[in-house]
């Protein structure tokens, strides 16, 4: 109330005087252990002092409890209480305020030593408070297995790597990862299908297949431009020409690629069918079926027109997923010599097949009246000239390819699925009566992930014993045995225990097993193996060189390809590749080769950061990546061929990083064309770690729609940012994309957008200017403490399976000042979250009695 | 696997999924199912169905301009002209709690969330989910039990997204239009052939009696044991994570009740189409099985309660086989530019046409004395109107069907601005003999859906 001397009520002033001495008199001596304990020179600089002015002068034009622009009232914050009560909300106005994105820039400028007194005020009341939060390390809720581990952890039980998940219904995400214990929900639907898929992996785990009838899908390519348009088809991609184009066919736009799971080991038949012709008078051509990259088979289409043709081969594959691919061997190779390719066919250009019916053209009927003759004649003429156009060299495609099968496959169970489970350790059926008990405590040890008791193991025993004594033999006991495992809550919830008697709130170490298990499924979004497992027997998981071990051993496993696909996909989001639909008259180079191989490219990009122990920033502009001949000419860089991936050096100012890589340009992108919005949000997110807030209501996002091709994009958005509201965020996000405008929406180089010269300069709301991709790098590089705490706080949240809360700063400061101090390599990072309080700690609950 | 009249075992409910697969491509759907018996004579079931499509509407190509029973046919409704008999546009209601209310951004998430529970949904990215529950699974918990299947809910996305699904909203809320609880959002099944093998089974036809006893007593130990383990599991768990057991025992209880209600009821089934392969490549034909599933499991009376996703709210799906390669979300923030509202209203018109194939459908499948569409309420709508604005009022709402023949459809309906959205709920639920006092906002019934 002292703060208000405009009362002008001279009887009332009188009247709280005294009070106010006498408030003074209390307060004081608060006031100065405050500024004792708070280093010189606070008891000038107080929130009432210089905050709340501050917020005042420069803040409530628009921040106030009226208008609550971005649904934020600063006038609600009346005292420093509100900055604990508040810390979010306070973390983001300090950093808008030292950014300089607020206020937005249309507005003047606040004076900058006041300025300064505001936010050093700020930054000392999160550190005063700071020094007094209680280390947390929160409180995971029960994970339920998302598909991905569920999935790998089938395969590490039981043998079985039939991927029974890919059926279940989505899992939802929170805070941008699938694996987040509050949201993961189950339905009555996904438990229809745990139990389902759970008496299916048991028989198949312990009998192998039992009856694997051959199933038929086919492949069709997701993407692909009308072939009934008007015009000769985009022929051969421009930077190849009929003599010098890839031989393999696999880059044309006749091939056809896909991935398909094999469910067994097996022989499979693959029918691949055509659609329209080579020109004629071609030589016959070959068409190959690709496995994994390698010819498998290949079979002569011999026909002079073979449109609608359906080849069948025969072929082994190994089970699992694989990437088939179908293509016209050399297709360019034995067309009329007329067509000026390499090996010309010398066989006769037969005439032109008539059209319309019988030997001479179109026979008018008897009694056709003069209109319907005139008709004739005229679609007469058509066809004649149809006939006369130069058919074009790359007509043929592949129209879809079915997949049967399988047809022969291995019968039993697998060696690994034997190995897993039958451990008796003697011959199939000369079981005695120890071997149920053997069997199925090590299955419920592995499948709970922690030791069992002997009534839980007895339990099972029982099961066994029960089928068997219904006639059945040992084999379906443990069968049925381990579907009851698998369809349990121990096993299909990831549940941490709090020990008994701890008080409420209070913090304790997690146990081995959940160590070990927390450990795999962030390394390898599977359950721990024997190794971790045995190591938390003994209780020496903790140790800080088993622990470094561990985690070195476990990066270097294959399985942290699931790190790669779960965590890299959905930081990055390259998994959004799998459903991008780029507009193919835009963009006609686009296929799922395409598609596929972008995504290909910043997976093993990752992966090689993860096996190499490369620094992290990397990411931002490490200065090589792994091609095959498909994105190296879409990159325009020489001397890659063939549909093998290998690692190139990059040079020059196109390429580094994944910034520039196409599967981010890509999945920042529109159907049609490119949105330096979207890319600046996409840095933001998960470059910067500074999203930014949604766009007011009632603000129609300016930039939905390119509709006038003479003003280019930039032009638009200047407009846009003319708008004070709109400018606080679009002055952020607009530079950062406009220094990637140099690639299209498919993440091809371009120097011109339509008619438009493409301007990548920009200036960040920080006043750093930059000119092109590379030299935006080097400022985001340059901020590569930024960076690191990013992905120090995506990493963490993923790791842990919830949000990163306020209390978690700390810790991820700490990580990645750690990460800093060990030339930010991949393994640091890792092993600082391992050994971090919210990974190795949890929070008793507090409403437990 | 080729369906050829054989009957299914209602024991065959819960066999293991995927080990035969139709080979050729699914053939139209044939009405043949068996009609039920269990019906009591002269009184057919009222079903439930709901339709969901993202990101608003064109609402000048959607109003018509006159109300009653003279309304004309606009470019979006066209498609639905030859059921004008039996349809009912609502103009004028409002989802008052899809708007920010504080909340900030959002809409999309809002919309799609809010659109059937009527309650707004709690901003968090997913540590604290929190809606209420929708009509249709008021419906389900009501009425569910004299069915297989208290509800079914579907959806034709076949992507996963990533990153967040709209600011500072948990994916949950545009993923899921059925909510079983606040908590407990129903995820849609989108591969058709899922759908077949839950409705019908794998169909082990094959199995001998004694097998088929044998794997009762198998699965009944099966569930035993989860149930003894759940137990022990409970007693030791704080709240956060009991919910999660929770909804575990849930999903277990709903299977028990499922088998006992397969071994009361007579239903001898046969699945009128073949066994789907899996999702089709073109997304009408994908839409328009997912449509067939629905019909049939109306028609054998295994469920009465169906929602249908048709892209998830502010899906950005592009669709060039229309002529509209713009991503659907990007373009209904269209700014009024005509360019652009053509494009949207093309994607407008286009769903109309596939929900006409469902109306179609149901309108040519007998049942009882009437036909399915005499005895189904089809509720077909966004949670936006203007998408551009991301306006949550004068939502574009149709109803089709007779209920139980006391709704009065061949009209075009006013209502006062902001009436809300879950007033028309409250009546739909009313024709199901499902009387709750409120849903989310509502505030009253809907006046002037059963008289003329």
């Amino acid at each position: 109330m002292n703060s208000k001397p405009q009362t002008g009520k001279f009887a009332a002033q009188r009247w709280f005087a005294p009070l106010i001495v006498l408030i003074t008199f209390l307060v004081l001596p608060l006031l100065f252990n405050a500024w004792q304990a708070s280093g010189q020179g606070r008891e000038t600089n107080t929130f009432a002092g210089s905050v709340q002015p501050f917020l005042a002068k420069n803040c409530y034009g628009c921040h106030n409890s009226s208008l609550k622009s971005g649904g934020l009232d600063l006038q609600s914050f009346k005292s420093a209480a509100s900055v604990a009560e508040f810390r979010e909300t306070w973390e983001k106005i300090l950093k808008k305020v030292e950014a300089g994105e607020m206020p937005p820039p249309a507005m003047p400028r606040p004076d900058e030593v006041q300025l300064r007194a505001a936010t050093s005020w700020i930054e000392g009341e999160f550190k005063r408070l700071d020094a007094h939060v209680k280390p947390d390390p929160g409180r995971v809720t029960a994970r339920r297995l998302n598909r991905d581990e569920y999935n790998n952890t089938i395969r590490d039980l039981t043998g079985v790597d039939f991927q029974p998940a890919n059926d279940f219904p989505q899992d939802d995400s929170g805070y941008g990862f699938d694996n987040n214990g509050d949201v993961l929900s189950l339905s009555p639907v996904l438990m229809e299908k745990y139990l389902a898929a759970a008496e299916k992996v048991a028989r198949l785990a312990v009998f192998g297949h039992e009856q694997l009838k051959p199933t038929m899908v086919r492949h069709q390519p997701t993407l692909r431009r009308r072939l009934e348009k008007a015009g000769p088809p985009v022929t051969i991609p421009p930077q190849y020409t009929l003599t010098n184009y890839d031989f393999t066919g696999l880059g044309q736009p006749s091939a056809l690629h896909f991935k398909h799971f094999f469910p067994a080991d097996g022989e499979y038949s693959f029918r691949m069918t055509t659609y329209r012709n080579r020109p004629r008078g071609s030589d016959p051509v070959e068409m190959a079926l690709w496995v994994d990259g390698k010819v498998a088979k290949t079979v002569q289409l011999d026909q002079i027109e073979p449109e609608g043709e359906t080849r069948e081969v025969r072929t082994t594959v190994p089970a699992g997923e694989r990437w088939v691919a179908v293509s016209f061997l050399r297709q360019f190779d034995g067309l009329p010599a007329s067509y000026g390719g390499l090996n010309p066919s010398t066989r006769p250009v037969p005439a032109a097949p008539a059209r319309g019916g019988g030997g001479g053209g179109l026979q008018p009927p008897p009694n056709a009246t003069p209109e319907e003759l005139a008709q004739l004649q005229k679609r007469a003429a058509a066809a004649a000239g149809r006939s006369r156009q130069a058919e074009p060299a790359d007509a043929i495609v592949l129209n879809w390819v079915e997949v049967v099968g399988p047809f022969e496959y291995a019968k039993g169970p697998s060696d690994e699925s034997r190995r897993k489970i039958m451990i008796c350790g003697h011959a199939p059926g000369a079981h005695n009566a120890a071997c149920a008990r053997k069997i199925m405590s090590n299955l419920a040890r592995r499948a709970y992930r922690r030791p069992v008791t002997a009534p839980e193991v007895d339990r099972l025993v029982e099961l066994v014993a029960d089928t068997q004594k219904r006639g059945h033999s040992l084999e379906d006991g443990v069968s049925l045995a381990l579907e009851a495992l698998l369809v349990s809550p121990d096993f299909l919830f990831r549940v941490e225990r709090d020990p008994d008697n701890l008080a409420p709130g209070a913090s304790h170490p997690i146990s081995q097993y959940e160590l070990a298990t927390r450990l795999s499924y962030f390394l390898w979004s599977s359950m721990p193996d024997d190794e971790l497992l045995h190591l938390a027997d003994q209780g020496a998981l903790r140790g800080p060189a088993v622990l470094d071990a561990q985690v070195r051993r476990m990066l270097k496993d294959p399985k942290s390809k699931a790190l790669v696909d779960n965590f890299g996909g959905q930081w990055l989001q390259f998994r959004n590749l799998e459903s991008v639909k780029p507009d193919l008259d835009a963009f006609p180079d686009f296929e799922d080769y395409l598609r596929m191989s972008m995504q290909q490219e910043t997976e093993m990009f990752f992966a090689n950061i993860i096996h190499e122990d490369r620094s992290i920033l990397d990411f931002i502009d490490g200065k090589y990546t792994f091609l095959n001949e498909r994105l190296a000419t879409l990159y325009h860089i020489p001397g890659v061929k063939g549909p093998e991936f290998r690692k190139v050096e990059l040079s020059g100012d196109e390429r580094s990083g994944v910034l520039t890589q196409a599967s981010i340009l890509t999945v920042s992108s529109y159907a049609n064309r490119t949105s330096p919005v979207l890319r600046g949000k996409w840095i933001l997110e998960n470059i910067l770690n500074t999203p930014p807030p949604p766009p007011p209501p009632n603000v129609p996002a300016l930039e939905a729609s390119a509709s006038d091709a003479t003003v280019s994009l930039r032009q638009m958005l200047e407009k846009h940012r003319a708008n004070a509201v709109c400018a606080s965020c679009h002055s952020r996000m607009d530079p950062l994309g406009f220094a990637l405008e140099n690639y299209d929406a498919i993440g091809a180089w371009r120097t011109q957008d339509g008619n438009v010269q493409i301007d990548s300069t920009g200036t960040l709301p920080s006043g750093k200017s930059f000119h092109g991709p590379q030299e935006l790098k080097a400022i985001l590089r340059s901020q590569s403490g930024q960076f690191t705490e990013c992905m120090t706080e995506k990493l963490l949240t993923y790791a842990i399976g919830r949000g990163v809360e306020p209390y978690d700063q700390k810790t991820v400061k700490t990580i990645a000042g750690q990460v800093e101090a060990n030339q930010y390599r991949f393994s640091a990072l890792v092993l600082e979250i391992v050994k971090s309080l919210p990974f190795q700690m949890r929070r008793a609950d507090r409403g437990k009695t | 696997m080729i369906v050829t009249g054989k009957c299914l075992s209602r024991r065959t409910l819960l066999r293991g999924v995927g080990t035969a697969i139709a080979l050729p491509m699914l053939d139209a759907m044939i009405p043949a199912c068996a009609a039920p018996s269990r019906v009591k004579a002269g009184k057919m079931p009222v079903r439930l169905s709901v339709a969901y499509v993202p990101n608003g509407m064109v609402m000048d190509n959607w109003t018509p301009k006159s109300v009653g029973t003279d309304f004309e046919f606009t470019p979006i409704l066209r498609p639905l002209e030859p059921f004008r008999e039996q349809m009912m546009v609502l103009s004028g209601l409002a989802l008052h709690n899809g708007n920010e209310l504080g909340d900030g951004g959002g809409d999309h998430a809002r919309a799609g969330g809010s659109f059937l529970t009527g309650v707004h949904p709690r901003k968090t990215m997913g540590a604290d989910i929190h809606n209420g529950i929708s009509v249709d699974q008021v419906a389900a918990q009501a009425i569910g039990g004299e069915t297989r299947f208290p509800s079914i809910e579907l959806g034709c996305d076949d992507m996963r997204t990533t990153g967040n699904c709209d600011t500072g909203y948990s994916c949950a809320y545009t993923n899921s239009l059925a909510w079983r609880t606040p908590t407990t959002p129903l995820p849609p099944e989108n591969n058709p052939r899922a759908v077949f093998e839950r409705l019908f089974g794998s169909l082990d036809t094959n199995l001998d009696p004694a097998a088929r006893a044998e794997l009762t007593v198998e699965r009944k130990s099966v569930l035993d044991y989860v149930n003894e383990r759940t137990a022990k599991l409970v007693g030791k768990l704080g709240p956060a994570d009991r919910h999660k057991i929770d909804e575990y025992l849930f999903a277990i209880r709903e299977i028990e009740k499922r088998i006992e209600r397969a071994e009361q009821d007579s239903l001898e089934l046969t699945p009128t189409i073949e066994k789907p392969d899996g999702i089709p490549i073109a997304y009408a034909d994908h839409v328009k099985l997912m449509y067939d599933l629905q019909v049939i499991a109306f028609q054998a009376d295994l469920t009465r309660v169906s929602t249908l996703i048709y892209a998830r709210e502010a899906s950005p799906k592009t669709y060039p086989e229309i002529g509209v390669p713009d991503g659907h979300h990007p373009i209904s923030h269209h700014r009024n530019d005509p360019v652009n509202l053509a494009k949207l209203s093309k994607i407008n018109v286009f769903h109309a046409e596939l929900f006409s194939h469902f109306i179609a459908k149901l309108a040519a499948t007998p049942d009882g004395d009437g036909t399915l569409l005499d005895h189904s309420m089809v509720l077909y709508g966004s949670g936006l109107s203007d998408s551009n604005r991301h306006i949550h009022e004068n939502l574009p709402i149709l109803v089709l069907g007779r209920g139980d023949g006391s709704l009065k459809p061949g009209r075009h309906i006013k209502y006062e601005k902001e009436t809300p959205l879950t007033n028309l709920f409250l009546t739909l639920l009313d024709r199901m003999g499902v009387h709750p006092e409120t849903l989310g906002d509502s505030n009253g019934k809907l006046e002037h859906l059963t008289d003329l």
